[in-house]
């Protein structure tokens, strides 16, 4: 028994029968176990993911066991690998397919800064085009790296206010990439 | 078979055309006029046996007078040699015939040549931009452009030794 | 842009009263395995016609190695068929090596071969287990996966990376096969072929698979070899060009191996031809590993080579060479030289032309996967849009390598 970590419950207050505490940490909860990834490989990274998502390194545990081809019923947006200026504006309109709440990972050192692509051709990272939360570097990034990443947007995912998407700070970040 | 076989027939049949034949490197090399680039081509096909185009590709020397050339690899599977064709033209006038009524395989590779270096092929089926975006006004790999996008903010010239 | 963008998919007025509809495949799109785009005009389900837009992830190889020295266009190569890297990174050594008219020796021959042949069964081991997760037979896709991470954690013994390997240098390797190394490899070739005969009683006499693949996609001898296909697709189509036989590198002549060849040029014949070499590889790995004959891990070539980091720290003339070598202040031949390896795909070819200075004047990769992907709509007229899929996973299409 001890060697398995038993996740705390959210702050709340509990008494036998009953387990009182705020809607959105209990959304939070149902939500970060549930994410429903969107594998956007492009190149070698997508190889790693791939991995990620075999037997080894099982990335079902962590709910994300259907991946999602579909930007429509997609949570969470993993770029994976180099985006050209020529599929800059396609992830641009897969982001904006996607229904809120949605977050984005951008994983790989190609879809954070560009990586080792600094040429004419190659878009120096996919925050010129769509907002994102988490950054994965590596290049590839190890299978954990990913899982990794994964965890960090289960926190943020986990710790949202339910108010956030409808907050002025939200339509300025989302005017600035020019989505409605 | 016989550099010097390939040479004489070469030689032969085209005359004035072919401007030099260069053997220092480890495949035979033909350099002639673009007028005659496909008749030259054609004839390695049919009568030497070269029925496989391994590769198609430009290049730039700002130096000479003829500043843009194609380069071509043909390679006859039976005998298992390998002959490379250059031509070269010049940056006013570079249109160059093409080479899809040959071989098949010419389609994309004359297109990626014209995207990188601006040679115009004559006759091609469809001369567009393959792998850059379409909007884009100029021919990236001649040597005057630079690698790096100038309109990027992110990266700062002064520490990559720039 | 997007008005660009918007014209390809628009009916052209003179089809109106014939009934055509265009379909939009990709560039996103998850049977697309690679981002390139289709687009298909189709009678009902029948294809009439496909056009193709590739570059959406084209990188611009060839200008960056004319800024890049030449140990540091081994991580450019890694990542022009991802699937396969030690045999582009082995390949355009050997380009080099070419060039300065550097002999290896048998050992290191030998352990070239090794790898490459690795890097060939996990090539392979995707492509057709992406075969069979696109006609819907999921479970042969996890149960090769599991092997690819035995490959894995073998490079990982030999030069530190999973997946873009950037292993060996000019003469030879950095690091020779420690005893883990060798228990290693020859633990996953003794256990692989279970797995392989697993995977194929899935699919290779499986009803639903051999109808849905054979006569599906096919292309006849005469016009692969105008189009100028190599590899698995040229071999299903029945011709027997292999480069490792053909102009043989790499000690590849010491060895027995046969080149398996098909018939129609179908996407079952591409299947069995990957699954043939699969076992021939697994045999030059065994015979590799029992004749590696003993020597150094690399040739005398202090130019290129980088020296072991003890006599850097120690002795003069060895931290000269490292500085002289990272910074690209050596002395290269002038020249130009075309050198070809045998691909998971097919030739993979790099044309150098060197002009004296740190860098390349111009490099060239020919790419097997561009070469043959222009042949997609022949392949493809007249069938339905089903076997476009399964034609288009068999090709092994890697966007990388497609781009470049």
């Amino acid at each position: 028994m001890s060697q398995y970590n038993i996740v705390d419950p959210p702050e709340g207050y509990s008494a036998p029968g009953f387990f009182a505490t705020t809607l959105d940490r209990v959304v939070g909860l149902a939500r970060k176990n549930s994410i429903w990834p969107l594998p956007f490989a492009t190149s070698c990274c997508g190889i790693e993911f791939m991995a990620t998502m075999g037997a080894n390194y099982d990335l079902a545990r962590f709910g994300a066991e259907r991946m999602s081809f579909s930007p429509r019923q997609a949570d969470l947006l993993m770029v994976m690998g180099t985006i050209a200026k020529k599929m800059g504006p396609i992830v641009n309109q897969v982001y904006e397919q996607m229904a809120e709440p949605r977050w984005v990972m951008a994983v790989g050192a190609c879809a954070s800064s560009g990586g080792i692509f600094d040429t004419y051709s190659v878009l120096q990272g996919i925050d010129k085009v769509v907002p994102v939360d988490v950054y994965v570097p590596g290049c590839p990034p190890r299978p954990e790296q990913i899982i990794d990443g994964f965890m960090k947007i289960q926190e943020l995912v986990g710790s949202e206010s339910l108010r956030r998407r409808y907050s002025p700070e939200y339509r300025v970040l989302l005017e600035k990439y020019g989505i409605k | 078979m016989e550099r010097l076989l390939i040479q004489n027939s070469l030689q032969e049949k085209f005359m004035d055309a072919i401007i030099s034949f260069d053997d220092s490197s480890d495949i035979f090399t033909v350099t002639v006029k673009k007028q005659v680039i496909v008749d030259v081509i054609l004839f390695i096909k049919e009568e030497l046996g070269f029925q496989f185009l391994t590769d198609l590709c430009g290049i730039h020397y700002p130096d000479q007078e003829f500043q843009l050339g194609v380069v071509y690899h043909l390679h006859n599977l039976p005998l298992n040699t390998r002959i490379r064709v250059k031509t070269f033209t010049s940056l006013a006038e570079p249109e160059i015939d093409t080479l899809t009524t040959v071989f098949s395989g010419a389609n994309w590779m004359e297109r990626e040549t014209y995207d990188f270096f601006g040679i115009i092929f004559t006759n091609h089926p469809n001369l567009i931009r393959i792998l850059n975006v379409e909007y884009l006004d100029y021919f990236p790999m001649r040597k005057e452009y630079p690698l790096e996008d100038q309109t990027r903010t992110d990266k700062d010239d002064r520490f990559f030794g720039r | 842009m997007e008005q660009l963008e918007k014209e390809h998919i628009l009916v052209r007025p003179e089809d109106y009263d014939k009934n055509f509809s265009t379909l939009n495949l990709g560039p996103t799109h998850p049977a697309t395995h690679g981002i390139f785009q289709n687009i298909l005009t189709m009678n009902g389900e029948t294809i009439i016609d496909a056009e193709q837009t590739i570059g959406y992830i084209h990188r611009s190889f060839e200008k960056l190695a004319e800024r890049r020295a030449f140990y540091q266009i081994t991580t450019l190569t890694d990542r022009l068929n991802y699937c396969s890297s030690p045999i582009n990174n082995i390949g355009w050594q050997m380009t080099i090596e070419k060039l300065l008219g550097v002999e290896t020796s048998k050992r290191i021959d030998y352990m070239r071969i090794i790898v490459m042949e690795l890097a060939r069964i996990a090539d392979h081991l995707i492509c057709n287990s992406v075969i069979g997760v696109d006609s819907g037979a999921l479970t042969g896709f996890v149960y090769v996966f599991q092997q690819r991470e035995k490959i894995y954690e073998i490079y990982e013994e030999i030069c530190g990376a999973r997946l873009t390997t950037n292993l060996g240098r000019i003469g030879g390797f950095e690091r020779d096969f420690s005893p883990s190394v060798v228990k290693k490899i020859k633990e996953f070739i003794s256990n692989l072929p279970k797995v392989i005969r697993q995977f194929e009683k899935l699919l290779y006499r499986n009803r639903i698979f051999m109808d849905r693949t054979i006569n599906v996609g096919g292309i006849s001898a005469e016009r692969a070899l105008n189009y100028g296909f190599t590899g698995p697709c040229l071999r299903a189509a029945g011709v027997d060009y292999d480069v490792r036989a053909m102009n043989p590198y790499s000690s590849y002549n010491d060895f027995e191996f046969t080149i398996p060849v098909g018939t129609n040029g179908d996407t079952y014949d591409r299947f069995c031809v990957r699954q043939e070499e699969i076992w021939q590889s697994i045999s030059l790995v065994k015979n590799a590993l029992e004749n590696l004959p003993e020597g150094s891990y690399h040739m005398d070539v202090p130019e290129f080579y980088l020296p072991p980091k003890e006599d850097v720290y120690s002795k003069m003339e060895s931290l000269i060479w490292h500085f002289k070598i990272v910074m690209g202040e050596i002395e290269v031949p002038v020249g130009e030289v075309y050198h070809s390896v045998e691909g998971g795909n097919g030739e993979l070819g790099f044309y150098l032309v060197s002009d004296g200075g740190r860098t390349p004047y111009r490099l060239h990769f020919r790419r097997p996967c561009f070469i043959y992907y222009q042949a997609f709509p022949e392949m493809v007229r007249g069938s339905f849009l089903s076997d476009a899929i399964l034609t288009m996973s068999s090709m092994n299409v890697i966007a990388g390598e497609l781009d470049a």
